[in-house]
Formats: C-alpha cells, sequence, structure tokens
C-alpha cells in the first residue's frame, strides 16, 4: 500500500511533465532542468536536511560529473550511461578524499572550506583549458541514450529525467527510513546524543557527503547531456545559491521538498515573463526571504497540519 | 628561472595587494566579533567601493577626493541595509547559523547582479591618485598607489586602534565580542553595535575597493576573490585582532605574488584556497593566535 | 570481578585540577551513586568514563577491557551508555523516532541494507520499533509516541531520554543528575523506573543532587569534594561519616533533603 502523501507528488510530477510535453519544447527545457535540480537538491538536502550538515560546494561534484561526462562522451566515444557511472565514482573517491578532513571542521569553517572547494574546481574549470576548454566551454556533448537506444528528442529526455528524479527521491528516502538515515537523523539533532549512543559521526558524516556527492555528480553529468554543452559559468557559485533557493523553498528535510523547490524556482522566472534577466535576483530574493521569514520551506506547511493532527489524537 | 629583480618586484607587489587583504579581514573580524557572524558578502563591498567611486569619477566628473568622500558612506549604507534587512530579522527570529551565511552569500549575488544590471560587465578603473610614477629604485617599479595605500592603512589600523580604546561605542563594541549577553546587561544597546558593526566592516571595503582599483581594474565580480583572500588574511591572523589580520593578508599577498612569479598567474586562485583550506585544516585557530594568550577555537 | 573500575583517575583542566586521582569500582548489577556538593568533579568524571575526554592520568576498565582514551561512540558501543545532564534529544524527530535510534548500538545494517531491506533487516526495523513502544510502555509515553520530541514537558523529556539509553542494551547506564529540574511527583516517577531498570539487571551509576533520592535507591554511594572521593559506603555508612558531614555543611547543601 502507497500511502497518498507519496503518490500524489508523483502523480503531480507526472501531470506536470505532460502538461510540459504538450505546450512545446521550451516548457520541456525549463522542466528539464528543473528536474536535474531536483536532483542536485536531493543530493545536498541529504547532507543538510537529513544529516544537518553544511556543504557550499557541491558543485565541485556537478562540474566533475559535467565536465567528466562531456569529456568522455565528446572526446573517447563513451556511451553516457557508462561516463555517468564511472564519473560518480569519480566524485565519490573525490568526496570521500576531501571530506575527510574538512568534515571535522565545524560552522563558519566548514562552510568557508566547502566554499573554497567548489571555487577551487571553478577556477579549475576556468585555467585548465586543455581539459576542459576555459571559457569557451565544452560542446558536441551527446544527449542521453539508455541501452544503446539514444533518446534524440528532449521530450524523449524529459521523460527520462523525470524518472530518474523519482528514482533519486525514492533512494534517498529509502536510506533516510533506515538505521542509517536514523543515525543521520540523531547526528542533526544532537551530536553529543548521537555519539552517546553508540554512533560513528565522523563516518556517517562522511557517507552523507559522498552520497550528496553522487547525487550532484549525476545532476551534472545529465546537465552536460540535456544542453549538450557546458562552461565553468555553469557550476559557479550562482548554482549554490540557486539550488539553496530551491532546497528551503520547498523545505529542507523533506522528502519533496527538493522537486517542489526545484520546479517552482525553475519555473517562475518564466512565468512572470521579462524577468528573465532579473532571474538571479529574483531567487536571491526569494532565498533571502525564506530564510528569514518561512525557515522550513514550503513543504514545512502540510507538516505543520501533520503535527496539528498528532495533537488532536493525543487530546482524544 | 626568475631573477632577483623579480622577486623583489613581486615582492613590492604583493605588499600592497596584501594589505587591501588585511583591510578586507578587518571587515571580517569587526562583525564577527560583534556578531558572532562570519559575513560572506564582505567581498562585496570592495567591489562596490571601486565600481561606485569609478561611476562616481565618470560620470559626474567630480573630483577624486570627492568621490571617495560619497563613495565611503554610500557603501556604508549598504551594510547598514544588509544587517536591517536580514541579518537582524534571521537573528531576531534564532536562524541558524548557516541559514544566515547562506542569506549573506545570497545577498552578495543579489548585490552583483543588480551591478551587473546597471552598470555592465565591462571591467573599469581609474588613475592612480597621484600621477607620474612609478618610482624607480634599480630595476624595481614600485607605483605611487602603494605609498597611498601604505598611508592609508597606517591610517586606518591606528584610527580604528583609537577608536575601539578611546571612544565609548568602540569600547562597547569590544564588549560584545567579549559576551555579547553580558554587554546586553550592562546596559550597551547590542541591536545598535551590530549595526555599527556593519557599517565600519562596509566602510572598511569600501576604502579597500577604492584604494586597489587604480592598481588593477574593478567588475561586478571581483567581490569573491577579496572576500575569500581577506578571510584567510583573517583566520591566519586569528580572527580577532586587526594587526593579526593586516599581518595575515601582508603575508598571503606576499605569498601569492611570490606564487604567481614561480607558477604563473594561471593557477593564482587555485593556490590561494589551496592555502585556505591548508590553513583551515592545519591551524583551525589561526597562525598568529596559536602564539597569543588567549587562543580559542571558534 | 568488577564491570567498571576507575584507577587513579585524574583530569586537569589548565590550573584546575577537576579529578584528582580518584579509584573506585563497580560490580555487575549493582547501583552505585556518586554525590558531591557542585564542581565537586562528578560530571566531569562521567565525561572521562564516557570517553567525552580523555583522562589526565590513570585508567578506566570495562567489562575487563581498557576503555581509557577511547572515543565517546566506542565507549557507547561496549555497551556503556550516558544520559546527559541537560536534556539531549533529537528534538525535530518523534518521541518514537528518538527511541529507535538508541537501537543504534545492538542493531546492524549500513547503506547498502537500506537500499536492498533483505528479510532480515525488515525483521530487524519490526523488532526496533516493537522494542521502542514497549520502552515507551515502560516509562509511561506511550500515548505521546508521534509527538515531536520537543513538545513534551521536561520532566518527560527525562523519561524519554532514559527510555532512549535503554534501547541501546545497556550494560552500564550513567545517569547524569536525571532528577534535576524535576518535581516531586516527577521524582518520585523517576525514582521507580530507575528501582525497576535495576531490578532488571542493569548496572547503573547515578549522579545526582537530590539527597533522598539517592538515600532510598542507591546501594552504594561515592562522595566527591573538589575533585577527590573523600568517602564510599553504603548509603547509611555515608550518613554518619564526618568528612561527608564537613563538606556539605561547608557548602550551600544539606544530606537531608
Amino acid at each position: 500500500m502507497i500511502p497518498w502523501r507519496t503518490l500524489l507528488p508523483i502523480a503531480a510530477a507526472i501531470v506536470l511533465t505532460g502538461i510540459g510535453l504538450l505546450s512545446g519544447s521550451y516548457a520541456v527545457t525549463v522542466l528539464g532542468f528543473a528536474f536535474i535540480y531536483t536532483i542536485f537538491c536531493t543530493g545536498l538536502n541529504f547532507f543538510m536536511g537529513y544529516t544537518g550538515q553544511a556543504s557550499f560546494g557541491q558543485s565541485a561534484f556537478a562540474a566533475i560529473g559535467g565536465y567528466g561526462s562531456a569529456i568522455l562522451c565528446a572526446d573517447y566515444g563513451w556511451g553516457p550511461l557508462p561516463a555517468l557511472i564511472v564519473t560518480m565514482v569519480i566524485s565519490g573517491i573525490a568526496a570521500l578524499l576531501v571530506g575527510y578532513p574538512t568534515l571535522r571542521l565545524r560552522g563558519h569553517y566548514l562552510a568557508m572550506a566547502t566554499f573554497a572547494l567548489g571555487l577551487i574546481v571553478y577556477e579549475i574549470s576556468i585555467e585548465w583549458t586543455s581539459l576542459t576548454q576555459g571559457y569557451m566551454g565544452y560542446s558536441g556533448v551527446p544527449p542521453l541514450s539508455l541501452l544503446g537506444y539514444e533518446l534524440g528528442t528532449v521530450e524523449q529526455q524529459l521523460v527520462a529525467l523525470l524518472v530518474l528524479a523519482l528514482f533519486g527521491i525514492f533512494i534517498s528516502n529509502r536510506l533516510r527510513q533506515s538505521r542509517f538515515g536514523r543515525a543521520l537523523a540523531a547526528i542533526a539533532g544532537s551530536e553529543a546524543a548521537a555519539r552517546a549512543l553508540g554512533i560513528d559521526i565522523a563516518r556517517c558524516k562522511l557517507i552523507a557527503f559522498v552520497i550528496a556527492a553522487l547525487y550532484a555528480s549525476a545532476a551534472g553529468s545529465l546537465f552536460a547531456h540535456f544542453v549538450g554543452f557546458i562552461s565553468p559559468e555553469v557550476f559557479g557559485v550562482t548554482m549554490v545559491v540557486q539550488s539553496f533557493a530551491m532546497l528551503y523553498l520547498g523545505g529542507i528535510g523533506t522528502t519533496w521538498g527538493p522537486m517542489i523547490g526545484a520546479i517552482i524556482v525553475s519555473i517562475l522566472p518564466e512565468a512572470l515573463r521579462g524577468l528573465q534577466e532579473m532571474q538571479d535576483i529574483a531567487y536571491t530574493a526569494i532565498l533571502i526571504f525564506i530564510l528569514i521569514f518561512a525557515p522550513r520551506g514550503l513543504a514545512g506547511l502540510s507538516s505543520l497540519f501533520a503535527r496539528g493532527k498528532s495533537r488532536k489524537l493525543e487530546e482524544a | 628561472m626568475p631573477n632577483a629583480i623579480e622577486f623583489t618586484q613581486s615582492i613590492v607587489n604583493g605588499i600592497s595587494v596584501g594589505l587591501i587583504y588585511g583591510l578586507v579581514g578587518i571587515g571580517f573580524c569587526v562583525i564577527y566579533n560583534a556578531s558572532g557572524i562570519v559575513n560572506f558578502a564582505q567581498g562585496v563591498f570592495v567591489m562596490l567601493g571601486g565600481m561606485v567611486c569609478q561611476a562616481l569619477l565618470t560620470s559626474l566628473g567630480i573630483p577624486l577626493i570627492l568621490a571617495v568622500v560619497l563613495t565611503i558612506p554610500l557603501v556604508a549604507l549598504s551594510g547598514l541595509l544588509m544587517e536591517v534587512a536580514i541579518v537582524r530579522p534571521m537573528m531576531n527570529r534564532g536562524a541558524t547559523l548557516f541559514a544566515i551565511i547562506l542569506a549573506t552569500l545570497a545577498a552578495q549575488i543579489m548585490v552583483e547582479r543588480i551591478t551587473l544590471l546597471t552598470l555592465g560587465d565591462r571591467p573599469r578603473t581609474y588613475e592612480e591618485f597621484t600621477s607620474g610614477g612609478p618610482l624607480k629604485l634599480g630595476d624595481v617599479a614600485i607605483g605611487y598607489q602603494l605609498f597611498w595605500i601604505l598611508g592609508c592603512g597606517a591610517l586606518l589600523v591606528l584610527a580604528l586602534w583609537l577608536f575601539f580604546t578611546r571612544t565609548r561605542s568602540g569600547r562597547a563594541l569590544r564588549a560584545c565580542s567579549q559576551n555579547r549577553e553580558a554587554a546586553q546587561l550592562l546596559g550597551i544597546p547590542v541591536a545598535r553595535m551590530m549595526l555599527l558593526a556593519f557599517g565600519l566592516s562596509a566602510a572598511l571595503g569600501a576604502i579597500a575597493g577604492i584604494l586597489v582599483t587604480p592598481t588593477q581594474y574593478t567588475a561586478y565580480n571581483v567581490g569573491t576573490p577579496f572576500g575569500v583572500n581577506g578571510f584567510i588574511a583573517a583566520i591566519i591572523g586569528g580572527f580577532g585582532r586587526a594587526g593579526g589580520a593586516l599581518a595575515g593578508g601582508l603575508l598571503l599577498g606576499v605569498l601569492q605574488a611570490l606564487a604567481i612569479v614561480v607558477l604563473g598567474a594561471g593557477f593564482k586562485n587555485v593556490a590561494a584556497l589551496s592555502v585556505l583550506l591548508l590553513v583551515l585544516l592545519l591551524f583551525p585557530n589561526g597562525i598568529f593566535a596559536g602564539f597569543g594568550p588567549n587562543a580559542k577555537a571558534h | 570481578m568488577a564491570l567498571l573500575s576507575v584507577q587513579n583517575e585524574t583530569k586537569r583542566f589548565g590550573g584546575l585540577l577537576a579529578n584528582d586521582a580518584i579509584s573506585f569500582d563497580v560490580k555487575e548489577g549493582e547501583l552505585l551513586a556518586v554525590i558531591g556538593p557542585n564542581g565537586a568533579g562528578k560530571t566531569t568524571l562521567f565525561n572521562v568514563i564516557s570517553g567525552f575526554f580523555p583522562p589526565t592520568t590513570g585508567s578506566i576498565h570495562f567489562d575487563g577491557r581498557d576503555i581509557t582514551g577511547a572515543s565517546p561512540h566506542r565507549v557507547a558501543s561496549s555497551g556503556l551508555i550516558r544520559t546527559y545532564q541537560l536534556v539531549q534529544l533529537f528534538k525535530q524527530l518523534t518521541v518514537l523516532e528518538n527511541v529507535e535510534i538508541g537501537s543504534h548500538r545492538v542493531t546492524e545494517g549500513g547503506v547498502f541494507s537500506a537500499l536492498l531491506r533483505p528479510p532480515s533487516m525488515r525483521r530487524q526495523e519490526e523488532e526496533v520499533r516493537a522494542t521502542a513502544r514497549e520502552l515507551l510502555r515502560f516509562v509511561g509515553l506511550e500515548k505521546q509516541a508521534d509527538m515531536p520530541a520537543d513538545s513534551l514537558p521536561y520532566g518527560r523529556q527525562r523519561l524519554l531520554e532514559v527510555a532512549r539509553a535503554l534501547a541501546a542494551k545497556p550494560r552500564l547506564l550513567l545517569l547524569d543528575e536525571p532528577a534535576a529540574g524535576l518535581n516531586m511527583q516527577e521524582t518520585a516517577a523517576l525514582a521507580e523506573v530507575i528501582r525497576r531498570i535495576h531490578a532488571g539487571g542493569t548496572t547503573v551509576i547515578l549522579i545526582e543532587h537530590d539527597m533522598s533520592l539517592v538515600m532510598q535507591i542507591a546501594q552504594r554511594i561515592v562522595v566527591l569534594d573538589f575533585g577527590r572521593k573523600i568517602a564510599e559506603g553504603t548509603p547509611d555508612e555515608i550518613k554518619a561519616h564526618p568528612d561527608v558531614i564537613a563538606a556539605y555543611l561547608g557548602g550551600t547543601e544539606t544530606l537531608d533533603a
């Protein structure tokens, strides 16, 4: 039995995809970005929402995924799927090596260190021109393909991205609802108490960081295939802030928050015509507004109802 | 292999940019001490300082001194706005540390984009304060702007020292940095002190931006490198003392300049960021703080 | 053989000598109380035993193994579970989830079993939930199982913390001032819970200020003052011990509460 709270968002996402497919290729593109960001934000949510840590540098792993897939597919003729998996492994190893020393830091230092990671990879993607072609960017990345069948149209790719985004949410939710997921929630709640119950905090944080990096890497690879072109700007600081806007708008620490936020933040500037130029200003404003007034985001509203219900049950 | 002259020259260049990092670093410390927050948008004040000053100079054609006198309060105002509109409401609502950091980062992007929309993406610069130069010492050229930076830097540190030790407000700010609750109990208006800190910090950033622009250029996106390098300067200095941040900035500036000579300019930001990571990981209390009597972890 | 053996444990913070050559043993199945005036070094002692600080000198043995300087999660994994003077709950989670997390030590499974969910894992999850509900009944919180932990009144938060610690099936339970901030009624309920935990075979060490509670339930008492152990014995022996009386009369607290 699947509860309506799970079915409803899935149905909504499918309906939205259907509307997108009927409204033409521009809507399809916008939704495609939204689903790619859903995957990125689901990983970020895993590390920040579930584990209560902060990374301001997840864009680094998206860049590894994006450039890795672009180079492997365009220059070496790899298939998109093997490239996706191999770059995920590379990102995971990078996260393991980098996270081991970095995650010992706390507060401002953790924030600044992860921020620096993102900037380092960004700078490398600009300067290592022999590998990345610098500001010029990397073009000619083939579209996604599955089992030898190329998803040539954006419509086909959109459906694939929807499935992948839902799969990503499914995995993340499954991990949360387990002994491992509970340990992460414990760390978010109180590190002292988690430690006193025998939870290996450093290890759990590191695993959560690696998982978040895998999501980011996959999102980066998918972006490269979907657009066919990547440049350093794609994985810059704006990516970090934009994904945070999505995460906080949708509701950090909730299952569907990343998807809700990603869709709204992607569609909003398109809906308000003439705002495209101000897109970055719009979502930074949204982010600041939410951080101040509704730090639990839109999904937080529904849990308000849930909480009210359990209170009533208790009185009865 | 670079020769002695190139090395000397790069040290001279490093000193001038390092002092700027130091000023930005002091800006970080002023806000951190008053509020316990690291303002990730600190670099934006440097960018605004240079951009606003340049815009005033070219569009209004006013003399430099007037442009400077107008720019500093304008940028300070942006700092006050940031405090009133973002940081204060978040602190009042008990927002988490990461949320506040994130909000300041978002503010940085927002200011950058607004600047981009209003002033365009063209890099800008203006004349050094004193024309003529550079001063030649043998084969080493020293731009006159370096003396302006040195002089203003020294004056600012002196003024800050006087402010923090001799004035009521300065002493109150220091009390806030020791213990905010206790300061509140002593009747110090902590909220007003935070406002003061943001204004002061933004003004410092603006001065840094005004001073440094003639030696290089400014554009809507120069904030992040200055912010990051200023942060490194502050943590090398142990996050607290103005002198420490200035020394940290000098050290960083010179190291960076030498690294450019040895490694080439391409990866200088990567090198600086790697230094940041190393300092964070190896010296979580700062390098100079380790020698101080009351070194503490953050 | 003693379950816990503290030998010559000394903890220095800069110039402050928080624990000064403290030694004592706890036998399997015992209920020991550690008392002493404020600042006597009781919580420091707990922090050293549970691995949160390494001792400056001396050793801690648990179940025959040297755990001196082991990290807190390792100490906890070996079955030595502590609670906190200031309640440390996972506030955003439900009451039930708090207790479920307590079972971490006695369950298995990481990322892969979470993804694949083999039958053994599903069985384990059911057991975890059932045990958690049982423990909530044990402390009288079964009705609040689905409420957020931070919506409980303070006295019940304490009980929840105890239930969570029990979910870890402790071999030795360290309770740090569990009655602090509780009213008479809540303290009585807590005393009953502790007595039943002890009766169930769990070894308990209790730091407590509330003398009536300690005198009621402790089998043996260790008294600290200025970081040193000044007495050890049964409640009756402690009540009559001249050094203990002096220590308490010298301070602001009295033995008869």
